[in-house]
Order: structure tokens, then C-alpha cells, then sequence
């Protein structure tokens, strides 16, 4: 991060203190989006993935596990939001 | 170079830049993008609390009691064509009974017309056999009889006609039971 | 280097009153109310007893969906009677979601935090009632003091649920509609921010303007799929309410 920093600091010229702050904000924001969205995205993928293996082993079953896995996405994209928030609040 | 701006009524817009500062006016910030403004809730609030209150007193109950009249309607409407179902079954089923006794009776009856018949039929047989039997045995003794006849007639004329050439040939008459005597056991021979 | 700047966010979303504090999002929120009673009313006004058709079939496709598809499935029958409540529910959201793709109006009214907020709050308002009317003052004992888990174990997991059930609960019911809205509308305008400066842009490479039509293809492939996450983000704070309220109903699960 700090190495980071530095060389945006080194390549863009930046003077005022504020633009410096704007900076660093700019690159936290990008780093809490993409971390935020790692777990997510990794969980999603198990919830999607085991729910058609559900599905394909008992068709009949379908309904009932294609509720559970809306509510399993629903609760595990709530904080790759929660890192879009953060992502909004500090960037932009 | 071009810029665009976005304006906050929603129209895109192309600004050229000009060469030096625009003299846009640029505001301040403002508040931040994800806090609620009171206004928008207030709005939203009162929209969503007037569907939900005439949703729950008046329109929802009215829906649902008209998708509950139809449903209890097809399903009064399926039950009845059940029953006029099952109604007609029965019928059919009487019917078929009743076509299957009516055989039966007719088919009775035609035995029994037929033993009747049969009947009648081996009595006039028997009858007309007996009659038959009857004739046939009257004409056989009436031919017999026709026969014997002749055969008598045969005799006496043979008798007569022998005795005559006997007598033509020895000159007297021979005695006429002799002759007859002969001609009847000739004729008895002549018959073997 | 590309000229093209993108404005801060607050002139994307933040709307100017029409008149004294009613803007573009509270003309969406009053539409979408006014569209579900229009809606509704017109439904129940034909005659019920012929096959439905048109306004009514569609209503009555709401209403079955609601109930098979989101009570059955997680209230059971006992959960019928919350059908009008989750009907306005998904209604309202997903009328409040649909301006983020129709032409003219390009907003989705929950893209604001106001409206998701207000839901959320109205929703927790309701199962923290259902629950203590349900229950008692054992909703909170069993909250904080859950029966059934190991005694050492106990003040932290009543701590979790209670900070669960209390404040995560509408917090990310509303930030989960409110971020996927706005997640969609702020794609939207990337796109056609794109395409846009693509298409005019003043540059001397001639091949420039014609790839305008790849994020221009982005943009339409980008509506299609906020058509979907509109329903599902209405579907999935429908179904939300419901478990929430089953579970205040039956704290001991």
C-alpha cells in the first residue's frame, strides 16, 4: 500500500495536502471494493454451485432449494455491498 | 477534448472545453451520496403506507375472495361433473342390466318356442309316419289282394285254357281238379 | 490520455425538487403506489368468475406468486394472512425498481438510500412486534439467552443474535437493496457514459467512433440483467420479510 502510495506520488504531481488525501482515499476505496468482493464472490460460487448439485441430484426438490439458495445469496452479497458502500464513501 | 456532465435532471449534455477555467458553477459536494434525505423518505413512506393500508383493507380481500369464489366454483363445477358423471355410469349401468334381463327373457322364450316347436314338429312327423305306414300297408294289402286276384284269375284262365287243349288234343275233357291241380302247382314251380 | 470525466456522483443520483421538496424519486415512490392500487383495482373490479385475463390474470399471477413462492415456502399456511403486507411489499419495490432501466426515467427510486431505509425499518418495526406479540417478553430472553446452546457460549451467541436480529438485520436489508440498485444504475452510466464519449469524441483516429458500439453492446446486455436483478432484489426483500417474521414468530429455532 504505502509502496503504492509513493509511486502515485511520485509519477502524478501532487501538491496540496488535500489532493494527496483524495488520492490516498481514491486507492483505499479501489482496494475495499476488490477485497470486499473476493469472499463474496467465492461464496456465491459455493452457494450456486452446491444448489445445482442439489437440484440435479433431486429435480423434485427444485423449489425448495432454489428458495434457500436466493436467501443464501442474499445473505452473502450483503457484504460485498457493505464494500461498495464503503467504496462509494470514500472515493467518490 | 470534450467533457460531459450529467446534469442533475438527467439530460446528457456535451461541453466543449473551452480553453482556460469553465465557468461552471461548481457547487460544494453536498451531502453524502448514501445518506437518506428526509424528503425522498417522507415521500416513499407515504406512498408505500397507502398501497399497504388499501392494499390490506380493501383491494387484497376483494381479489382474493373473487380467485376463492372461481376456485370454489371450478371445483363445485368439477364435484358436479363428477356426480353427473358417476350419474350417467349408473344409468348406463341400469340400462345394460336391463338390455341383459331382456335377453335373458327373450332368450328364454325362444327356447321355449323352440321346444314347443320341436315338439309339434316331431308330433306331425310321428303323424304323418303313422299315416303313411298306415296307407302303405293298406295299398300293400290291397295290391296283394289285386294280385292275388289276378293270380286266381291267371290260374283259372291257365286251368280252363290247358283243360280246353287237353281236350282238343286227347278228345275228351279231363277232369277239371286235376287240372287245376297241375296249373296250380306249375305255377307254384314257375314262381320258385 | 482519454478526456473523459466523470461527474461526481451526487449529480448522478441527487435530483432537483419539482416543487417544494418532491423530486424525480418521490414522483417514482407516489407512481409506483398509485400503478399497484391502479393495478389492483382494476383487477378487482372484473368479474371474478371468468377466466382472468389481462390486468386481473396478472394480478392474480402476483398474488399466487407471493403466496407459493414465498409464504409456502418459508411461513408455511400458518403465514398466509401476511399475503397483503408481502404483496405491497414486492410491488412497491419492484415498481420502485423498474425506472432504473425504462427510457425516460433511467432512476431507480430505491437507488436512494430513503425508500430501502424506510422498508427496512417498517419490516423490523413489524417482526420485533410479531415477535413480542407472539412471545412476550421471552422474544428478548430467548434472544439473548438462546436455550439449546453450550452455557459457556451462551452471552456470545445471544450477544451475535442480538446485535443480529436488532440492528444487522435492517441494516442490511436496506443496504442490500439500496447497493444493488445503485450498483446497476451507477454500471449503467458508466456504459453509456462510454459510449457516449466514444461516439463524439473529437480524435483523429478515424477507428475510434465505431467501437462506440462495443460499450453501447455492454449497455443493453447491462439493461437486460438489471431487468432481472430488479425482480430478484424485489423477490429477495419479500422473502426476507417473510423468514424474518417466521422467525420472530418462532424464536426457539
Amino acid at each position: 500500500m504505502e509502496a503504492i502510495v509513493r509511486l502515485i506520488a511520485a509519477t502524478a504531481p501532487v501538491q496540496t495536502p488535500d489532493e494527496i488525501k483524495a488520492a490516498n482515499a481514491a486507492i483505499g476505496a479501489g482496494f475495499a471494493y476488490g477485497l470486499a468482493a473476493i469472499g463474496p464472490g467465492i461464496g456465491i460460487g459455493f452457494v450456486v454451485g452446491k444448489a445445482i448439485e442439489a437440484m440435479a441430484r433431486q429435480p423434485e426438490a427444485a423449489g425448495m432449494v432454489r428458495t434457500t439458495m436466493f436467501l443464501g445469496i442474499a445473505f452473502t452479497e450483503a457484504l460485498a455491498l457493505i464494500g461498495f458502500v464503503v467504496f462509494i464513501l470514500l472515493g467518490l | 477534448m470534450s467533457r460531459f456532465i450529467l446534469h442533475i435532471d438527467g439530460a446528457v449534455v456535451l461541453v466543449p472545453q473551452t480553453s482556460g477555467d469553465a465557468e461552471t458553477v461548481v457547487e460544494d459536494k453536498g451531502p453524502s451520496p448514501i445518506a437518506p434525505e428526509i424528503k425522498e423518505l417522507a415521500w416513499g413512506a407515504g406512498a408505500f403506507i397507502v398501497l399497504f393500508a388499501l392494499m390490506r383493507i380493501w383491494l387484497f380481500p376483494r381479489l382474493k375472495k373473487g380467485m376463492d369464489a372461481r376456485y370454489g366454483k371450478i371445483r363445485g363445477d368439477h364435484e358436479s361433473a363428477d356426480a353427473t358423471r358417476a350419474a350417467a355410469n349408473a344409468e348406463v349401468a341400469e340400462y345394460e342390466a336391463e338390455i341383459a334381463t331382456v335377453k335373458a327373457q327373450a332368450a328364454a322364450r325362444i327356447e321355449a318356442a323352440r321346444g314347443v316347436l320341436e315338439a309339434e314338429r316331431t308330433a306331425a312327423l310321428a303323424e304323418v309316419n303313422g299315416r303313411i305306414a298306415i296307407r302303405r300297408t293298406e295299398s300293400n294289402a290291397a295290391s296283394e289282394a289285386a294280385r292275388a286276384a289276378a293270380a286266381e284269375h291267371v290260374q283259372a284262365a291257365v286251368a280252363d285254357v290247358s283243360s280246353r287243349a287237353a281236350e282238343l288234343a286227347t278228345g275228351h275233357k279231363p277232369q277239371a281238379a286235376a287240372v287245376s291241380g297241375i296249373v296250380a302247382s306249375l305255377m307254384a314251380g314257375g314262381h320258385k | 490520455m482519454l478526456g473523459l470525466k466523470f461527474p461526481p456522483i451526487n449529480e448522478l443520483i441527487r435530483w432537483r425538487d419539482i416543487f417544494t421538496n418532491f423530486n424525480k424519486v418521490g414522483v417514482i415512490a407516489v407512481a409506483a403506489a398509485l400503478i399497484g392500487i391502479a393495478v389492483f383495482l382494476i383487477a378487482g373490479s372484473r368479474d371474478p368468475l371468468k377466466a382472468p385475463t389481462g390486468v386481473r390474470n396478472l394480478a392474480e399471477t402476483g398474488v399466487n406468486f407471493i403466496e407459493n413462492d414465498i409464504v409456502m415456502q418459508t411461513m408455511g399456511k400458518d403465514g398466509l394472512r401476511w399475503t397483503p403486507f408481502l404483496l405491497s411489499l414486492f410491488v412497491f419495490i419492484y415498481l420502485c425498481n423498474l425506472p432504473g432501466i425504462l427510457p425516460v426515467l433511467q432512476m431507480p427510486a430505491t437507488a436512494r438510500m430513503a425508500i430501502p431505509l424506510f422498508l427496512a425499518l417498517f419490516v423490523w418495526v413489524i417482526y420485533n412486534a410479531v415477535g413480542i406479540r407472539h412471545n412476550g417478553i421471552k422474544y428478548f430472553t430467548l434472544m439473548v439467552w438462546p436455550p439449546g446452546v453450550p452455557v459457556a457460549m451462551r452471552p456470545l451467541v445471544g450477544l451475535i443474535e442480538f446485535l443480529s436480529n436488532i440492528i444487522l438485520r435492517p441494516f442490511s436489508l436496506a443496504v442490500r437493496l439500496f447497493a444493488n440498485m445503485l450498483a446497476g444504475h451507477m454500471l449503467l452510466i458508466t456504459f453509456a457514459f462510454l459510449t457516449n464519449a466514444l461516439f463524439f469524441a473529437e480524435t483523429k483516429q478515424f477507428a475510434l467512433k465505431p467501437m462506440s458500439i462495443l460499450p453501447f453492446f455492454m449497455l443493453v446486455f447491462l439493461t437486460a440483467f438489471e431487468v432481472l436483478v430488479g425482480f430478484l432484489q424485489a423477490y429477495i426483500f419479500t422473502i426476507l420479510t417473510a423468514v424474518f417474521i417466521n422467525a420472530a414468530q418462532h424464536p426457539e429455532h
